[in-house]
This record gives C-alpha cells, structure tokens and sequence, in this order.
C-alpha cells in the first residue's frame, strides 16, 4: 500500500515545501474542528446550569467566529495545495509518457495496442491522481483528524467512554474495504456487459445494410434483448452489493450510540462528566463516521493507485530496440541492399532473406509480389524503424546503422500503405511534410497527387478539416493527400508503399507520370500491386516469401515467363489465366 | 421539459414498482428522524446531573426502542434502494430495446449522413445517463427534499426563533447552490474538454507515429502537445480555486456559523427569560442541523447528472421521433429472378439527379456488370433495387410486379448483396455464415464454405466452423472475409445475387481466389455485378456503361469492345497501363 507513496518519493521530495504545507495545516485545521462541538456543549452546560452570562455568551461567539474564519482559510489552503500538487504529476507523467511514445520505434506499437497505450495515458493517469489526491488526503486526515478527535473525547470527556463507544467503529473500515473490494469486481462485469451491448449495437449500426439484405432485423432485435437482459441482471448485482453500505453504517454507528447513550447517562448521573459533554461526544461520534469510512476506501484507492503507476512506469522503462547513436550524413542515394536479411522482433522466421540491389542515386526501383512477401519489410529497412538484421544496407557508401536517424529520415519522403492524416486541415496535413513550404510549392505538391480537382469541391478549401473531427474523405483523397505531404518536401529519395491502392487507374496515372516527370534524377521506389505503375522503372524485383524471386526491367521480366509476366498477361488477357 | 414527460411515460409502466420504493423510502426519512427524539427524551428525563440514584430502566428501555427504530431504518433503507434502482434500470432496458427496434426500422437514408458512431451513443451512452438520472440522482433528490422538509418543520415545532434563522439561510443556501453549481459546471466543462483534446492527441499520435517520425516532426508534436497539457493544468487550477473557495469547504463554515448563531438562540433565551430550552431541545436541534447539512452535500455534486440526463434523454427521443418506414405490403411469391428497370430515375437530395431514364431488362440468370466511374450512378442502382432507396420516377419490376408494392423484406429475403467491404459479426464462423436463418443447417453452411473455396478456414481453426471469430474478422485477411461473405450469399440459395464492388481493394492474388467463388455463387442465378476492375466482368451477359447517371453503353464484352467508346479505352488503360 506504501510502495505507491514511495514510487513517487522523487515528486514529494522535488516539492516538499508544498507537502510539509499540506501536513501543517491539516493538522491544524483538525485541531479547529473539534473546536465547535466543544462551544456547544460548554454553552449547553453553562446554559443548564444557570451560569451563563451575556459576556460569557459573546465570548463564545467571538471564539466560534475566530474559529470559522480559520477553518475556512485553512480548508482552502490544503485542498489548493493537495489538489493542484496532483494535477501536478498527472501533467508531469502525461508529459514523460507522450516523450517516451515520439521517441519509441514501430516494434514498441505492435508489442503494445493503441487502446492499451491509451489506458495508460487515460484511466491510469486519473488512478495516480486519485491516490494522490485522495489517497494523501485520508492518509493524513484518517490518522491526524481522528486522532485529534479520540484525543478530544478522551481527555475532554471521558477516555472510558471513548473506548466503548469507539469499538465497533472499525468494523466500518472493515466493511468498505471488503464491500468495495466486491463491488469493483461485480462493477468489472456489468461494465463488460456494457461493451458488449455497445459493440453489438455497433455492429448493427455498421452492417445496416447487410443485415437489413439478409432480413435480419428481427432476429437481431431478440439477440440485443439478451445483451439489455444480461446487463440489467449484472447491473442490479452492483446495485444490490452497494445497497447495502447504507444499512451496515446505520447499524454500526448505532452501536456506538447506543453506548454513548446508555454508558454515557451512567457517567453522568456519577457525575464523572456532564450533560454538555454527552452532547459533545455525539458530535464527535458523527465526525468520526466518515473518516472510518475513508480508512477503508483508503486501502482501494491506494491499491489501484499503485496497480496503475506499475504499468506506467513499464512503459517509461521500456527501452527503444533501435539504437541511435548513428553520426553520419549522406550527400548522394547510392543504394546497395548487401546481402541482407531481417527478422521482426515478433517474428519467429526470417522476413528478409539475403537481399542484393544496387541503385544508383537517380533511379527508379519498383516492387512488386504477393501480399506478406516482404516488400514493405524491405523499404522500412531504408527508414531505420527497425533494429538492423544482417548484411549490409549502404547508402552512399555509409552503412544505414551508421546514419544519423534524423539526417536520414529528412532525406526521405515515405508513403505508407496507411493513410495516415492528422485533425488537422488540408494545409496543415500537406505542410506536414515541409511546414516552411511556400504557397507555390504547396499547390504545385497538390497539382503533382492530382488532388487540385477534388480540392474545389471540398467545402472550405485548403482549410477544410480532415481526420476524425473534419469531412470524411475517400481512401483515394487521403491517399493522394498523403502522396502531396511528401512531395512538397521534394526528397532526395521517394518511398510509395502501395499507395495508390484506393485510386483508379485513370488517376494513378496521371500522378505517376507527374512524379516521373518532376521528380527525374532522383531516386524513387514504388511498391505496387499494378504492375502498370512500375513498368517504367529502371529496376523491378518481385519479391516472394522474403526474397527476390525475379529483378530485371519491365521487358527482361516479360520474357522471364515468371510471377511477374503471368500477372502481366493476367490483367491484359482480363482473367484468364 | 417535454422530455421530463415522456420519461415519466416510461417510468409509468413501472409505477407499482416505482410506489413501492417511494413509500419505502418515505418510511427510511422518517424512521431516521425519529432517532434523536429518543436522546431527547434521555437527556431531559433521565439523567439527573450529580444525582446518585439512577434509574436505567427506563434508559434501557429507550435504548431497545432505538435499536428497534435503527434496524427498521436500515432494512427500509435497503429494500427502497433496490426496489428503485430495479424500477430505472427497467425503465431504461425498455427504452433501449424500444430504440434498438427503432433504428432497425429507419430508412437507410437516415444512416447517410450519421456516423455510426452517433446512433451507438443514443442507444447505449445517452440511455446510460438516464439510468444515472434513475438511480443515482432521483433517489437522492426526493431523500434529500423529504429529510430538508421534515426537519424544515421539527425545528419550527421545536423552537420557532431557531426555524426563522433557518428561514434566513435556506435561500442562502439555494442560491450558493445555484451559483456554485453555474461556475463549477462551465469550469468542469472546459477541464473535461481540455482532456478529452489531450487524450485525442496522444491517440492519433500513437496512430500516426511512423508518419511524424519520418517527417522528423517529434519536436512539433511535443511542443504542441505540452501547449495543450499545460492548458490543462491552468484550467484544472482554476476548478480548483473555485472548489477550493467555495465548496465544501463554505459549506462546512455555514454550518458552523448557523452553530454559532443557535449559541446565541439559546443563551439569550435563558438570559431573557423568554424561553429556556431544555437540555433534551438543544441536543435534537443541533443534531437536526447536522442531518440538514448532509443531504446538500450530495446535491450539488449530483445536479449535472441530471442536467447531462435530459440532454441525453433529448437526443434519445429525437431519434425516436425519426420516421419509421411502414413495411406492410404483399409478399414477393414464387419469383423466377427475372428483374426489370423502365425509364428509372433517382435522386437522393430532391435536387440532383443521379439516376435518369434507366431502362434494363434482365431475364432470369442473367449476369448484369454496372460499370464507370466513380458517382456514375453504380451503388444507386443496387440501392434501388434493395429497395434501400425508392425511385423517383419510374419503376423497377420484379416478375412483372412493381416492388414498391411489394414488402421490403420479402424483397430482400430473395436475394443475397455482397459488399466491398467484407463485414463480420462477433460470433462463430457458423453465425456469420447462416446469421440467425434456422432454415440453414450447419451442414448447408459448411456445404457453402466449400463450394466458395474456403474449406482451408474451417481447418486452419481450432474449432471448425464453430470457431469464434475476433472483432470484425481481425485476424483474417481481406480476401478470406470477403470468401466467408461469398459462403454467406449461397447458403441464402437466393434468386438474385448482388456483388457491390466485391472485388475492389484486393489484391490479384486474392481476386483469383475471389472469382472462383463469384462463379459458383452467381450460377443459374440473376446477378448484378459492379465492378471497378474491368476484368472481373467481361464474361457478363450485358455490360452496362453508366456516365453521369445515364446508361451510355449496353451490350456484351466483344460489342463493347468493337464500340470503340469509352468501355474500350478503359479496358485499354486497365489491362496495358496505356490508352489506346
């Protein structure tokens, strides 16, 4: 329960001054609540036994007033520091885990889910800011503030009231930190009856027409009647466990109560303690009631707290796979795949064997193969996502494990298979690629995707938003927009991964030629299911389980009567194969 | 508050359930406030200050009558608990069944323009609201207004002067709420958004990470998103201000300050002479205040729940409100698949017409290829003769019979579609194939697998053609989803068969295994195809050129080819990569 409190030593340490606060003023203020309950009771006896005056009346007043005024500005002093100080950590742990995500390679994404990362950076986050909230706050006040005011009763009315009427108090603790433990776990269960029910409204909703084609709609209706059902069922199991906090606390401070009373009228009519002081004591029972209650909400929260910044600090450790250290600067693209191969980190065979090309800076190198034959593999070895396999990959005459990573990359342009596009507008989503463009190179990049006509037609233009929170686009619109995101870097070497998959073939075209076109002297490397975007290629290598299968140009391939030409004449001769 | 109404409609259907709970809660209010009464009557009769004969019996018979009291109290307060939880949680799977069987009944056209995202939440999000509003804040506002009211009325039977300053602080109070609640609300508001744009950025970021590391841009997203995080922060801080300075923390200072003024109450009493109090009387009223105080608590913090619940209960209503279609034509019996379309037109917005004078004949098998570009009116025509959409003039004609007079689901029970995209449901390989059809056997459906050419799904899995699939088919690839919507077409057995662009987005590898499949489904049936890959269709018995929502060539392969048109130049620039 403390390793939570002692992960986090470095943040209370970096803002003691803050937390020795909180602890001075706690403590204080603790001590002012336990005031009123004590004028009253004073009044009380003093009223019953005549002694009270109309000085003695406003002193008391007077007192109450200093008292409220203090209590008010010392509540506010802790809660700001407490609350602000976790606010505090959050921002600084959201901070470290948004660093450590920018600077970690692909094979950290495909080890973790997006929704796990995202967990971390969400409900994990808001755990730790509980624990050190809430958590700090009834570690503090469960100990001080019910210290302070069992001390109270003991010392200002009787300690052997105290101890009776205090005995049955813990069971509270008890009580929550059991029943909490429950309902969390009958909470889990109802919540993944509810996602359930979410996702299969989803699907509904998504496969509208299918379901309506296969006139499913009725059926279906029954089937999401089961879902509701088993949500209601596992809903009133939360309810049920939680209805029963209320009567348990009710019985429990009854006890106490009752021996307040019963004990207390014994004492009283001893004269060990007086009317004033039973009153007292009740005020001081009600205050204790809650604090109980926290002790055991104590452990939970705690717990999570921990449970949550465990998993957080596995990813701030993680360390990158790929090393770094790289110095070096390319001038030219020289090219030259020197034997080699690559296994992913995840993967359990080879997913490059022994490649060997060489392309001269200038050239054209197109790709082509099967799906999951290795051609993406081999580009993302040019982008230095991975660590390095074996053989060498030399670009100007350097090997890439020696390249500076950031050099490297400024000299590429890369269009993955995904279309990948930020909430953003049009123009932020181009300048992406070259935010210091000027507006020329902007509509030029635009006119080369042949995306300047659909252009037109979006509502506002250039700053119409795309992504999530903008328009909808086409898979062949954001693929067009992400071929203009990389060309308006103009780079020195060209990567399209598939990326005209979504276009139609008049299109492809057009934004091929344009790229031959603008884009002569410098290196570019397409992969293609067409095969009509690579014919012109300097070199085309077909790849198949890993390795090269066929290279040659478009007419030494034709004449091959391999993969690369039954494709060919596949499409020409329109499927009969 | 016209939603108010409807929900209590709903909450009606429930209302003995709703009775039952209300009365309990009633008897657990009043049972609670019976409590210091017997202090009362302890300290004023019972305890005699100094004396040295006691008499606890009738002490102890006050304390049984308490326990007596207490255990009432907590089984009331249990059973009330229940029993209205149960009622909202009824009133609310109602209200979610209803919507579901709602949305099913809605024209397509209202799916057009409302991502799918949006009817989820109605259905599931915005109704959990108004389960929130059921069982969290309901209870609570009706135990808060019964405890404030009752003992609102026991301290002015008690002691009129301490009821009048309660008079003075209760609107006091009422309007810190308001504006306590009007503040926290907005900077609550403005927090939440903060986060929710921060949790969008990191997702997207995660998602688009080789993009901004090729692009070298790590430093841009940092920074931009160290912007957003300390906004954050300066706006969580000024909720914490204001909580902080007006929170709990005044609240507990008004309750003491309302101590402070019954000190005076009873003091200057005694002191005039005017009214002592006993000792008994002061206990119960302080006590009184106390349990006062408890109930506002938990309002303010409830309030934007209820507020959050009407908003939802709003959009519920209004997507509840949107029109059925009526489906209560004739059925569609022994049709042969004989399919024709004369002088169709067809607009989705009134205004612009995608469709005009369509005129197909189709006879019974016949194979149908749509082809042209993109917008050229190819999905309209399938949307049409879904009957997901009706045209605006013209008629379609099934075996002679015009179909707006035929029941859509009788419509659609003959025939089978298969998308572009290939959908799975969650569920075994079994369910995506037959759906809930019980006239499909398990043997039909792995006999339907077969013939597409996907026995090698059932095999590779571990538990055959019971094998779970994941979250939309995951784990398989493209190409077998769209195989497994293939087996899903021939199980049906229908007279017609529609392929919506089957065969896009795949590659040629996949689209051989594609059109094994598109040929054994489509024999001896009526078949439309669309088509972006001019190779899958050139077997078809007529090709339709669409331009721009008219037919602008019709005939089979060779005569198009011979046409020299526009199908030829196509066909050109697909299979060779030049135009002729």
């Amino acid at each position: 329960m403390f390793e939570f409190l002692f992960k986090l030593k470095w943040f209370f340490k970096e803002n003691k001054g803050r937390y020795i606060s909180i602890l001075l003023v706690l403590l204080i203020v603790n001590v002012l609540e336990v005031i009123p309950a004590q004028l009253i009771g004073r009044a009380i006896d003093f009223i019953s036994t005549g002694e009270i005056t109309t000085m003695l009346m406003w002193q008391l007043i007077s007192i109450f007033a200093a008292v409220i005024l203090l209590s008010y500005t010392g509540g506010f002093l802790w809660q700001y520091l407490l609350i602000g100080g976790a606010v505090k950590i959050e921002s600084i742990i959201r901070m470290k885990l948004m660093r450590k995500f920018l600077m970690m390679s692909p094979s950290f994404f495909e080890k973790n889910k997006t929704g796990d990362l995202m967990a971390r950076a969400t409900n994990d986050l808001r755990s730790v800011h509980q624990a050190t909230a809430w958590g700090v706050l009834t570690l503090i006040d469960s100990t001080t503030f019910m210290g302070t005011i069992i001390l109270a009763m003991g010392i200002t009315v009787s300690w052997e009231l105290t101890f009776y009427a205090l005995l049955p108090l813990p069971l509270l603790a008890v009580i929550e930190a059991k029943l909490g433990r429950k309902i969390n776990a009958a909470h889990k269960e109802s919540q993944e009856a509810f996602s359930h029910m979410n996702d299969s409204v989803l699907e509904v909703v998504e496969g509208v027409r299918l379901t309506r084609s296969y006139v499913q709609e009725e059926p279906e209706g029954e089937r999401f009647k089961g879902m509701t059902d088993s949500y209601l069922n596992k809903f009133m199991k939360v309810e049920r466990l939680d209805a029963l906090f209320q009567p348990l606390t009710i019985i429990v401070t009854m006890i106490s109560f009752m021996v307040a009373f019963g004990y207390g009228a014994v004492l009283a009519n001893r004269g060990v303690i007086t009317v004033g002081d039973i009153v007292t004591f009740n005020i001081y029972l009600n205050m204790l009631v809650w604090p109980m209650f926290a002790l055991g909400m104590l452990f939970n929260i705690l717990q999570r707290g921990n449970a949550s910044l465990t998993r957080i600090d596995t990813v701030l450790e993680t360390e990158d796979d790929v090393n770094d250290d790289g110095s070096l600067i390319v001038q030219d693209t020289d090219m030259n795949f020197d034997d080699v191969s690559f296994t992913y980190p995840l993967s359990t065979c080879q997913n490059l064997k022994s490649i060997n090309i060489e392309l001269e800076s200038g050239q054209t190198l197109g790709i082509a193969g099967k799906t999951g034959s290795g051609k993406t593999t081999l580009i993302k070895q040019l982008l230095k996502y991975y660590p390095g396999g074996e053989g060498r990959l030399i670009i100007d005459g350097m090997d890439v494990a020696e390249l500076s990573r950031v050099q490297l990359r400024e000299k590429i342009g890369y269009v993955s298979q995904e279309n990948i596009l930020f909430s953003r507008t049009v123009e932020q989503n181009i300048r992406f690629g070259k935010p210091e463009a000027t507006d020329e190179e902007l509509m030029e990049a635009i006119r080369l995707s042949a995306f300047d006509s659909d252009l037109k037609r979006m509502p506002e233009g250039l700053g119409t938003m795309v992504g999530e929170k903008g328009i909808a686009l086409s898979g062949g619109q954001k693929q067009r927009i992400s071929i203009a995101r990389s060309l308006i870097k103009n780079p020195d070497i060209m990567i399209l991964d598939d990326a005209l998959s979504a276009v139609d073939a008049k299109t492809e075209k057009r934004i091929i030629d344009n790229i031959r076109e603008s884009r002569k002297g410098k290196t570019t490397i397409i992969v293609t299911h067409r095969l009509s975007a690579i014919t012109h290629a300097d070199i085309i290598i077909v790849m198949d389980d890993g390795e090269i299968a066929e290279i040659g140009t478009h007419t030494e391939l034709m004449q091959n009567n391999g993969w690369y030409s039954t494709q060919s004449m596949y499409y020409q001769t329109g499927g009969v194969s | 508050m016209e939603e108010l109404k409807r929900l209590l409609q709903y909450a009606l259907v429930y209302k003995w359930l709703f009775i039952t709970g209300i009365v309990l809660m009633i008897l657990m209010v009043g049972f609670e406030l019976l409590g210091p009464f017997i202090a009362m009557l302890i300290l004023d009769n019972h305890i005699k200050v100094g004396g040295n004969s006691i008499e606890l019996t009738p002490i102890f018979q006050l304390l049984g009558l308490f326990f007596f009291i207490k255990v009432l109290h907590a089984i009331f307060s249990y059973y009330q608990t229940v029993i209205l939880q149960k009622s909202g949680a009824l009133v609310v799977q109602n209200m979610r069944n209803d919507i579901f069987r709602h949305v099913q009944k809605l024209p397509i056209r209202y799916f057009d323009d409302l991502p799918a995202g949006k009817v989820v939440a109605r259905i599931t999000n915005d109704t959990e609201s108004i389960l929130q509003m059921f069982s969290i804040v309901l209870p609570m506002f009706m135990v808060s207004a019964l405890t404030v009211g009752a003992i609102t009325v026991i301290i002015f039977t008690i002691n009129l002067w301490t009821g009048l300053m309660m008079l003075i602080f209760i609107p006091l109070v009422i309007l810190w709420m308001i504006l306590y609640r009007k503040y926290s609300n907005d900077y609550n508001h403005n927090k939440r958004e903060r986060n929710s744009d921060m949790n969008a950025m990191i997702n997207e970021s995660i998602n688009g990470m080789p993009i901004i590391q090729i692009f070298n841009r790590e430093a841009q997203i940092e920074e931009e998103f160290g912007a957003l995080n300390d906004n954050y922060v300066k706006n969580s801080k000024r909720l914490i201000n204001l909580e902080s300075a007006t929170g709990e923390n005044l609240l507990e200072s008004f309750r003491s300050l309302i101590f402070a003024v019954m000190v005076y109450i009873f003091a200057s009493g005694f002191l005039n002479d005017t009214q002592a109090l006993s000792v008994g009387t002061m206990y119960v009223l302080v006590d009184y205040i106390t349990r006062f105080f408890n109930p506002l608590y938990n309002i303010i913090g409830q309030l934007n729940i209820f507020e959050e619940a009407r908003v939802a209960a709003v959009k519920v209503f209004e997507l509840l409100d949107a029109k059925e279609e009526p489906d209560d034509n004739g059925r569609l019996e022994n049709f042969s698949g004989s399919i024709q379309f004369k002088n169709v037109g067809f607009s989705y917005d009134g205004k612009e017409k995608v469709l005009e004078d369509i005129n197909i004949n189709v006879a019974t098998g016949e194979t149908v290829a749509l082809v042209g570009h993109t917008g050229s009116g190819k999905s309209s025509i399938i949307n049409l003769l879904m009957r997901f959409y009706d045209p605006a003039d013209g008629e379609i004609l099934f075996d002679g019979r015009n179909i707006k007079d035929i029941s859509r689901q009788s419509l659609r029970s003959k025939m089978s579609i298969v998308l572009q995209d290939p959908f799975i449901y969650s569920g075994s390989l079994l369910y995506n194939i037959r759906l809930n059809n019980k006239d499909i056997s398990e043997e039909d459906a792995r006999a339907a697998l077969v013939s597409v050419g996907g026995e090698h799904l059932m095999d590779r899995m571990d538990a055959g053609i019971h094998s779970e699939l994941t979250e939309r088919g995951s784990t398989l690839s493209l190409g077998e989803r769209q195989l497994i919507s293939f087996a899903r077409a021939l199980a049906f057995n229908p007279k017609v068969l529609v392929l919506d662009e089957a065969t896009s987005n795949i590659d040629s590898e996949t689209e051989q295994m594609i059109q094994h499949a598109m040929k054994v489904v489509s024999r001896d049936r009526t078949t439309f195809i669309i088509a972006h890959r001019l190779s899958t269709v050139q077997h078809a018995d007529q090709i339709l050129m669409l331009d721009d929502g008219r037919i602008v060539e019709q005939g089979n392969h060779e005569k198009l080819m011979q046409d020299k048109k526009n199908y030829a130049k196509m066909y050109e620039m697909q299979v060779t990569g030049t135009p002729v």
